[in-house]
């Protein structure tokens, strides 16, 4: 058994390199040095401590969008409409916001409340067009984010637009009241940070020790043998999307009252289709999932110094990000993969 | 034409699927390829088609050599197969198809031309289709009539039926019939492939009977029935027989009540209230895609009642006792498919994973206490794996088993769908060992089965599938082993 695991140690080890090497080739085509890009993102990412909660505000969204993916890909169900989701969190955040609770000490619990309640009802919508109508849920799914982002651009240019003028740069900032209390000088966003780690704990007891946690896994791999087991598959699919969309719900309250403190149209900022990425990548598998997530808020929140430090457009991490999540997939592809663990075999042998 | 088959020999693994198989067709004879589930027939259609590539043997067609296991070279050969689906696009109109889907037009077609020559061919078929109706509006009979003019179309000369009536009305049958002896009478080779004898008698001139693998007998039609289904049932004791427990709970009686169901019974034998003793074996036995299978879902479905005797003592003018009639909650139907891993199991879950998931009670799961179950569980059942190893990672006969042992302790209905399909003597010997096991403490167990020897062996009573019709319902002790294969073949009994 623990043979087993070194194999698989050294394997993964293995991979990060080679992926490391394609990314740095990548990088090295774009006219820079890896090591001196990396240790700018690193700095960038954790150099000072202020840096490091910009970070963690970056961690916080793709985080919970990841985990949310995680329990719908548990019910075998390819949750695109992810995205939707954070945006019906982040409109009902703000609805409070605005709202005569605004200037009120409680909005941010109330905001917790209906942006998870809001998102959650999105992503059942999904999974009830799924079951009652036969719509396929990645169908269903960018439908109903179309409408999502459809609401936030009408409320922002409509109902809830800045004094005197419309503009697509977001609405006014909400009333302090409204945004979420944080620690000392540095505003670390502490009660994010707590509920995230409930969360995770939550996620990680619901999936391996609860007999909820089995159905839905069972659910996801075989669909047509639940009814044997006397409970029904439609059951988990509804419950899969009622607890992804309202984790979803939480990164869109975060995004809009912790993040920007207004709404702007691109409140979910990409992180769902990012973290479906992220939770593909790491093998649905919690923890992995985190350190990725991890790796990649710090890539992004490091990437803004490249043009600072190396003079290097800043959009150019999202390329250096993709090479990376590619080259990922193809070291990770069975084929592939298969050829890396013939060959550390042989040359383990060979060295005996 | 001709075609001769010489000796044909292909094994999978243990199985002998087709030995040493010799036979010669010639045009204006249909010939049947005549055998029961397992017999070799599709194996030999998939040779000849090129699908498989024989492990020795030759195929000439005009005493020219074929080239085997390569589909091109039987389709340059003009060997088509019309298959039990048709392989067709649903989205096309019927002249998009034959565009699509044939060689003949090439790359710049003439849509008028071609019209025309469909048109003729439809003319000639008596085939009354508009060209611009979409496929998925046609009948599975209508869709085989096309699907045959395309093999004309594509030049084959050899066409090769593989049980295509599935699903045919009887109206669609006579039409595809009637063409298929047209074309016989043109100097086609035309092979069906059937386990129905009624629909060789109807269209065939001469039949090949196949039986686990081996040539029988070829034989002209019309022949003695009697004597055919003799030839295809031949009896060689394939089952290990299990001495059969005696003591069992019979006191109690259920009732399977088939007035609600939706199937027929043309031919007149069954009663719709069938009563059985409590802890009896019922076999459903009909050939493969019979309403055998069916018949079991139906009853977990609760399509078919099953109900329950219950004695009730009423407390009025002293203990008078009286019988009534309770359904079988559905929790206490205990239902295994025979398709173990697409509706039974989940084949990406450990053993434990299902234990827990069959467990019942607390909302967490204790992995411990579930380790100790699965094995307890493993050893019971004689299970080879343990209790990490995933469902799909199980043999066919463990999986069976571990669907066995997933079904509650609690007295239920056992509805066991083809519960030894696929398993080897020695697996089937212990699958009813536990069956037989449980069946002590149960209300019941019905099960399917295509295996007459099997039926006989184990059941106390045995229900008759023709098709999609029950052609009779009896305890075994009034029943004759002999009658069950004229009773499942379609055909009337002896006499």
């Amino acid at each position: 058994m623990i043979n087993f695991n070194i194999k698989n140690l050294i394997t993964s080890t293995t991979q990060i390199v080679l992926t490391a090497i394609g990314a740095s080739l990548i990088i090295i085509l774009l006219g820079a040095s890896p090591i001196e890009v990396m240790t700018s993102i690193f700095d960038g990412a954790f150099g000072r401590p202020e840096k490091i909660v910009k970070t963690m505000l970056i961690f916080l969204p793709i985080s919970l969008a990841s985990l949310a993916l995680i329990i719908t890909f548990s019910g075998g169900l390819w949750n695109i409409g992810i995205e939707g989701q954070i945006v019906l969190g982040a409109i009902g955040a703000s609805w409070v916001a605005k709202s005569f609770l605004g200037e009120s000490v409680i909005s941010p619990y109330i905001q917790l409340l209906v942006g998870v309640s809001m998102g959650s009802a999105w992503g059942l919508l999904c999974g009830l067009l799924k079951v009652k109508f036969n719509v396929h849920e990645i169908f269903g799914g960018l439908g109903l984010y179309f409408v999502g982002s459809g609401t936030i651009i009408y409320l922002i240019l409509g109902p809830w637009s800045k004094k005197g003028v419309a503009s697509t740069s977001g609405t006014d900032i909400f009333p302090q009241a409204s945004w979420f209390p944080t620690l000392t000088s540095l505003n670390i966003p502490a009660l994010p940070i707590l509920i995230i780690g409930i969360i995770i704990i939550s996620i990680i007891l619901f999936l391996s020790f609860s007999k909820l946690g089995l159905k839905l896994k069972a659910t996801g791999i075989n669909p047509g043998s639940t009814n044997k087991f006397q409970f029904s598959s439609s059951g988990y699919i509804y419950l899969a999307f009622m607890i992804g969309g309202a984790i979803a719900g939480l990164a869109g309250v975060f995004q809009a009252s912790v993040f920007y403190h207004k709404l702007v149209p691109s409140i979910s900022g990409g992180y769902g289709f990012l973290a479906i990425l992220v939770v593909l990548a790491s093998g649905k598998r919690v923890i992995p999932t985190l350190l990725l997530t991890l790796f990649f808020s710090a890539m992004i929140a490091g990437g803004s110094q490249l043009q600072l430090r190396l003079n290097l457009h800043s959009s150019l991490i999202s390329i250096i990000l993709s090479s990376i999540v590619f080259f990922w997939l193809v070291v990770n592809s069975t084929p592939i993969k298969k050829n890396i663990t013939n060959l550390l075999e042989r040359g383990r042998n060979a060295s005996l | 034409m001709k075609i001769k088959i010489r000796n044909i020999t292909k094994r999978f693994g243990y199985v002998l699927a087709n030995n040493d198989i010799d036979i010669e067709i010639s045009s204006k004879k249909i010939h049947a390829l005549l055998g029961e589930n397992g017999a070799g027939k599709s194996t030999l259609v998939k040779i000849i088609s090129g699908h498989y590539n024989p492990d020795s043997g030759e195929i000439f067609i005009n005493d020219k050599k074929l080239e085997l296991g390569s589909t091109s070279s039987s389709l340059k050969n003009g060997i088509g197969i019309l298959s039990q689906d048709p392989l067709d696009f649903q989205n096309l109109s019927i002249k998009e198809s034959f565009i699509a889907g044939s060689k003949k037009f090439g790359e710049n077609f003439n849509e008028k031309k071609i019209e025309i020559e469909i048109n003729k061919a439809f003319k000639k078929y008596e085939i009354e289709l508009s060209l611009n109706q979409k496929i998925r509006s046609l009948s599975i009979g209508e869709r085989q009539q096309i699907e045959l003019i395309r093999l004309l179309f594509e030049n084959s000369k050899i066409i090769i039926l593989d049980e295509p009536t599935n699903g045919f009305s009887l109206n669609q049958r006579d039409l595809v019939f009637k063409m298929l002896k047209t074309l016989s009478s043109e100097g086609y080779i035309v092979i069906l492939v059937s386990h129905k004898l009624d629909e060789v008698f109807e269209l065939c001139q001469e039949a090949t009977i196949l039986k686990s693998g081996k040539k029988i007998k070829t034989i002209p039609i019309p022949y003695d029935k009697n004597k055919i289904i003799d030839l295809m049932f031949q009896g060689e004791q394939r089952k290990v027989i299990q001495k059969k427990a005696t003591k069992k709970n019979t006191s109690g009686k259920i009732n399977i009540n088939l007035s609600k169901w939706g199937f027929s019974s043309s031919r007149g034998y069954i009663t719709p209230l069938t009563v059985y003793n409590e802890g009896s074996i019922i076999g459903v036995v009909g050939l493969q895609g019979s309403g055998a299978d069916l018949f079991i879902r139906d009853i977990f479905d609760k399509k078919i009642d099953v109900q329950r005797f219950i004695k009730i003592t009423a407390p009025v003018r002293g203990n008078m006792v009286k019988e009534n009639l309770a359904p079988i909650p559905k929790d206490d139907n205990y239902y295994t498919p025979s398709d173990r891993l697409e509706r039974g199991l989940f084949g990406e879950l450990t053993i434990n994973e299902h234990v827990a998931l069959a467990s019942k009670g607390s909302k967490l799961i204790s992995w411990k206490s579930i380790n100790n179950s699965s094995n307890n569980l493993i050893e019971e059942y004689e299970i080879k794996g343990n209790p990490n190893i995933l469902a799909n990672q199980l043999s066919g006969g463990n999986q069976q088993k571990l669907q066995l042992a997933l079904i509650p302790k609690s007295p239920g209905l056992l509805l066991l769908e083809q519960p030894t399909r696929g398993l080897d003597v020695k697996s089937t010997g212990s699958v009813w060992e536990k069956i037989i096991e449980r069946s002590k403490s149960d209300i019941s167990v019905i099960f399917s089965t295509t295996d007459i020897d099997e039926v006989w062996e184990y059941s106390d009573y045995i229900i008759c599938f023709s098709g999609e019709n029950i052609t009779k319902i009896s305890s075994k002790g009034s029943m004759k082993k002999d009658d069950i294969k004229f009773l499942i073949s379609g055909l009337e009994s002896r006499k």
